[in-house]
């Protein structure tokens, strides 16, 4: 891989070496402020020998929404992950550093993967229901980790969950149905509703609506402004504009070359969503947003 | 907003620790033997030929070297030389060859350049079908129908009532599918714009088949000839049944040698059906035939081991090209 | 750069414009008749396995004359009877025995008593005295702890004792459809040349022949051709192909499983991968081997069932129906892994990824979401290898299948035979009354392949046309 030799400003800005100097900003209040739900500390993700993303601090409030956005390759999938330890799932990924899950590092030998995902929900970027009905794709998580009621205490666990996703109007009368037979926008909030019924205490979403059409994508976003109520939910997006309307606090990552030629990924800057789509503190975030790279 | 902790989640600290699941555990260590168990299934087998095959040279009639260079096969007598057999199954094998190479190509190019999608739904199933025969019942054929049909032809005094030629063709019938299958796959794997780089040069179809597809699918195509190469040779019950028991024994430097090693219209029996006829009599353990039966099976190992390496070198070759 | 065409250039290196039609006229008749080879070389296939079957069906029907020793409507004519409404497979048991007991000798008589007897609670040649003492020897005879025979086997028992057809000579199916009467000619011509010696012409009958029939399959094995069925082969492909399944299909779909959900890629997962995709190719014949050596030798004790001493008879040797199975069910090992393989490979990750994200472990996952999701097509993979176990010929001979036995296999301890089995030795047996029964057997077995193909293909579209 060669390095580019245009003399782009921003791209020269973008082979900055992350070693010279301090680019990042980072909250001034970390040190003072008390860790949140989910906290990164120097985090670093390895696919083998290379390094996918690197040194990422975060801490993610409780009952906030937190979005991670950036150009595509810069890692921003990687880290949602890694939050719930299902990078461990591809051959060869290696997470160092902490992530600490309420001060707990989710990393160490002795911490179940299986628990981890318990408390961590994932919503995937596209929706993948189970090949059941509507009401088992809910009932069936809740019974792996041991659901103990009875027949009538699970039909009003799933009532419960498909009302927080704003599901059970449209498919009361038909939970025996297959959950393929929803559009995908109902789909997608099955997912949700799947996710909620384990009774997560945090729920990531990667991409949740880059499948779906802009009249699904709003709904989603609406039932993510709902359930911040009840959970923290840290979601990966391309799209600036949702990031804006939805979270709170915003993560821009970015990749980097460094001098053997990687694309390593980075964060760049946290900080509250509406500061940084009005003042950015860092260039490089200014560009993104503004639609100079991307 | 931060650190006020989970409110009704009960979730604490520590309770993501490990829990032993013994379940789990139980389920993977059972799961982990059933595929380990394919190594034993090889061990044994090496295992089993190689330690009866050690007690068959270990007897005093039979020597190691003996049994690699002489060209006798006649135990009754003490002639313990493989070649013989060796010879038969190759004579076989190389007439299956003759018979199952151009069938198959031929019909595997048909069916990847010219076939409509009725005419493939047609061909297809036939092929399946052939290949899902049982080759007890292909002996029956070649026995009852092909030996017939040589002698018919050629005359009958020509063609014995064993022979390698009724076998080899039935054999090349009982492969042909092998062939075909797997080159059909390698011709249609070949990316369709070199194709259209010829057709737009003014080449006819055939050009463009022959010169253009077969060349680019050719690793492909050996790895189904050498497959079909190992069916061949491992083939029992179509040899035994119509090849005859008769070792074809020479000796080097006899007169007209090629012409009767050759010979396609006499019997010659083949290493499986040596092992087979024998496994059939008596057969008391610890005797020098039953040892011989393992040491044959033990070559016939090599032999196919062999096949099949080369076969996958060849698909590794055929996958590298497009991936 | 100039562009004119290269054939302006250089007129005398390139053909001429008819130069070139001509040569386009021969390119395409060549291009023509080459496809017309390969199609040729497809329809060769089709004429082969025309031809093959052909041959089967054509054995196993068509004329014969036969030579009754005793006519059946003679005997039952005798026996009160109107031979136009009643036949010989009509009357009832104790008639049977009673007409094996007027027709044989007393010597041949106790002799099929040994080898089973007529009736549960009373003998027929046998004093009860002489029984017990055989039956008390350290070796007993068959017939002492063996079920009594029954209806069709007795029947068979008639024909063969009593009844006695021998068959002189036989006609193809399809000259006997079209040419009945050169048959006569011919079986008359053989009088004349002296070919029958035993027999007059007057005695011998041309009747029509499905070799291939119900009695058939229900007959137990026989050493006369005229009378043996394929029961007994019938009866140990059933039990070895249960044992096959009862082995393969829990450890190969649980090596699959292993393989595709857990192992992670390390030397030790490849090494069994590519040991597996070796097992596969290895010769049937070979199996067969090992199966001798480890199963039926080695492990004697426990295939002979000499070691469990609860109620099931034992063997003598280890060559019985359980080591065969064994035998098979590693054949057909490495064929189920990869098939299973396959079908869970086939399942789409994100389904794993969503089972495991809600916090499910590996095997919750596997269970609940995959392997339902990949059933079908194990099904099917496992059935097709099934098939192919049934057909398995060299195998069952190294492992030692009985070459004459006439009893049913009653467990897994028994000598059995099978469907291929009888095809091999009757192929190889020289009269052309065994060539018949070869034939028949084979339309059998086809038969029973066809339908398991047929299940299979049946169950993968309609498992196919559910996930859409």
């Amino acid at each position: 891989m060669t390095r580019e030799t245009s003399t782009e400003d921003v791209i020269a800005r973008m082979t900055v070496e992350p070693e010279a100097g301090e680019t990042e900003v980072r909250e001034d209040e970390d040190t003072v402020q008390a860790p949140g739900v989910i906290e990164t500390r120097h985090m670093d993700v390895y696919y083998g020998n290379f390094r996918a993303v690197a040194d990422v601090s975060l801490n993610f409030a409780h009952k906030d929404i937190s979005a991670l956005i950036g150009p595509s390759g810069c890692g921003k999938s990687t880290v949602l992950r890694s939050l719930n330890r299902m990078n461990d799932l591809i051959p060869g990924a290696r997470t160092e550093g902490e992530v600490n899950y309420h001060g707990e590092n989710i990393y160490e030998d002795h911490v179940d993967p299986v628990e981890v995902r318990r408390t961590i929900g994932m919503v995937f970027q596209k929706p993948n229901p189970f090949p059941k009905s509507i009401f088992d794709n809910i009932a069936w998580g809740a019974r792996i980790n041991g659901f103990k009621g009875s027949k009538s205490e699970m039909a009003n666990l799933v009532e419960e969950a498909l009302r927080s996703a704003a599901l059970w109007d449209e498919v009361k009368d038909k939970l025996d149905e297959s959950g393929y037979s929803l559009s995908g926008g109902q789909q997608q909030r099955l997912c949700i509703a799947r996710a909620i019924a384990t009774k997560p205490d945090v729920i990531l979403m990667d991409e949740p609506c880059s499948a779906l059409d802009p009249v699904a994508t709003l709904r989603i976003e609406e039932l993510m402004l709902s359930l911040k109520e009840d959970y923290s939910i840290i979601i990966v997006t391309h799209n600036m504009q949702q990031a804006a309307r939805v979270s709170d606090k915003t993560a821009f990552f970015n990749v980097k070359l460094n001098d053997q030629g990687m694309r390593t990924g980075r964060l760049v800057e946290y900080t509250e969503t509406s500061q940084l789509f009005t003042s950015p503190k860092v260039q490089e975030t200014e560009d993104y947003i503004t639609g100079r790279f991307g | 907003m931060t650190g006020e902790g989970r409110v009704d989640t009960g979730k604490g600290p520590g309770s993501l620790t490990k829990r032993p699941r013994f379940g789990e555990m139980a389920i993977r260590g059972f799961l982990f033997v059933c595929g380990a168990l394919s190594i034993a299934i090889t061990i044994g087998i090496l295992y089993e030929l190689g330690s009866e095959s050690l007690l068959f040279f270990q007897d005093e009639r039979v020597s190691f070297l003996e049994f690699i260079t002489d060209t006798v096969w006649q135990p009754q007598v003490g002639g313990f030389g493989i070649w013989p057999l060796i010879l038969g199954t190759l004579l076989i094998s190389l007439i299956a060859m003759l018979v199952a190479i151009p069938m198959g190509l031929a019909a595997a190019i048909y069916l990847s350049e010219y076939a409509s999608r009725r005419v493939r739904s047609f061909f297809k199933p036939v092929l399946e079908i052939l290949v899902g025969i049982p080759t007890v019942v292909y002996g029956f054929f070649a026995l009852t129908f092909m030996t017939p049909l040589l002698r018919s032809i050629f005359g009958s005094n020509v063609v014995g009532f064993f022979n390698v030629l009724s076998a080899g063709i039935v054999v090349g019938i009982l492969v042909v599918p092998l062939v075909s299958s797997l080159s059909e796959d390698a011709l249609s794997a070949v990316p369709i714009s070199l194709r259209q780089a010829a057709y737009a040069m003014g080449a006819s179809k055939l050009e463009v088949t022959l010169r253009v597809v077969v060349p680019a699918a050719l690793s492909g195509i050996a790895a189904s000839i050498v497959v079909a190469m190992s069916r061949a040779v491992g083939e029992t019950m179509v040899v035994t049944l119509a090849a005859g028991a008769s070792p074809r024994n020479f000796q080097l430097g006899e007169s007209s040698l090629f012409g009767y090693i050759l010979n396609p219209f006499q019997g010659a029996q083949a290493m499986t059906g040596y092992v087979a006829i024998t496994a059939n009599g008596d057969l008391s353990y610890n005797t020098i035939d039953y040892n011989s039966i393992f040491a044959i099976g033990l070559t016939l190992f090599f032999m196919t081991l062999g096949l099949n390496a080369l076969s996958r070198r060849f698909v590794e070759r055929f996958r590298q090209a497009y991936e | 750069m100039s562009v004119v065409a290269p054939q302006r250039e250089r007129p005398d290196q390139f053909p001429t414009e008819d130069e070139y039609r001509h040569l386009l006229g021969r390119r395409a008749r060549r291009a023509r008749l080459f496809q017309v080879v390969c199609l040729f070389a497809l329809v060769l296939a089709v004429v082969a396995l025309a031809t093959l079957l052909y041959t089967i069906v054509n054995d196993s029907f068509g004329l014969v004359a036969v030579v009754n020793q005793n006519d059946p409507a003679d005997i039952v004519a005798d026996l009160g009877y109107d031979p136009e409404v009643t036949s010989l497979g009509d009357l009832s048991y104790d008639e049977m025995v009673g007409l094996v007991a007027t027709n044989v000798s007393s010597g041949v008589g106790r002799r099929l008593e040994r080898e089973q007897r007529f009736y549960e609670d009373r003998l027929v040649f046998e004093s009860d005295a002489v029984w017990a003492e055989i039956c008390a020897d350290a070796q007993p005879p068959a017939g002492c702890t063996s079920a009594p025979r029954d209806g069709t086997n007795l029947f068979a028992l008639v024909q063969e004792r009593v009844v006695v057809p021998d068959v002189i000579a036989s006609y193809d199916l399809v000259p006997s459809l079209l040419n009945r009467a050169q048959f006569a000619e011919q079986v008359e011509a053989g009088f004349e040349a002296g070919r029958f010696p035993e027999y007059s012409s007057d005695q011998v009958s041309i009747e029509w022949r499905a070799w291939f029939n119900t009695n058939y399959l229900r007959a137990p094995q026989n050493s006369t051709p005229e009378v043996a069925g394929i029961r007994t082969a019938i009866l140990g492909s059933a039990w070895l192909v249960s044992i096959t399944l009862i082995f393969a299909v829990p450890v190969g779909v649980g090596a699959a499983i292993y393989l595709v959900e857990y192992a992670k890629p390390s030397r030790l997962n490849s090494l069994i991968q590519t040991n597996i995709n070796n097992l596969a190719g290895v010769p049937s014949i070979i199996y067969g081997m090992l199966g001798l050596a480890i199963f039926v030798r080695v492990l004697e004790p426990f295939t002979s069932g000499a070691i469990f001493t609860t109620g099931v008879p034992p063997s003598e040797n280890g060559r019985t129906v359980v080591s065969a199975g064994l035998t098979l069910g590693l054949l057909t090992l490495p064929v189920v892994i990869i098939s299973a393989q396959e079908a869970l490979r086939a399942v789409p990750d994100s389904l794993r990824h969503a089972g495991l994200a809600l916090g499910a472990t590996r095997w919750q996952t596997v269970r609940s979401q995959i392997l339902p999701v990949a059933l079908p097509g194990v099904l099917t993979g496992t059935i097709l290898a099934v098939a192919r176990a049934i057909g398995e010929t060299a195998p069952l001979i190294l492992v030692g299948a009985a070459s004459f036995i006439t009893a049913d296999p009653t467990g897994p301890f028994s000598k059995f035979t099978a469907l291929p089995i009888q095809i091999f030795q009757w192929t190889s047996f020289p009269q052309e009354e065994f060539r018949n029964i070869a034939a028949a057997a084979s339309i059998a077995l086809l038969l029973l392949l066809l339908t398991l193909n047929a299940v299979a293909v049946i169950l993968r579209n309609r498992y196919a046309r559910r996930a859409e």
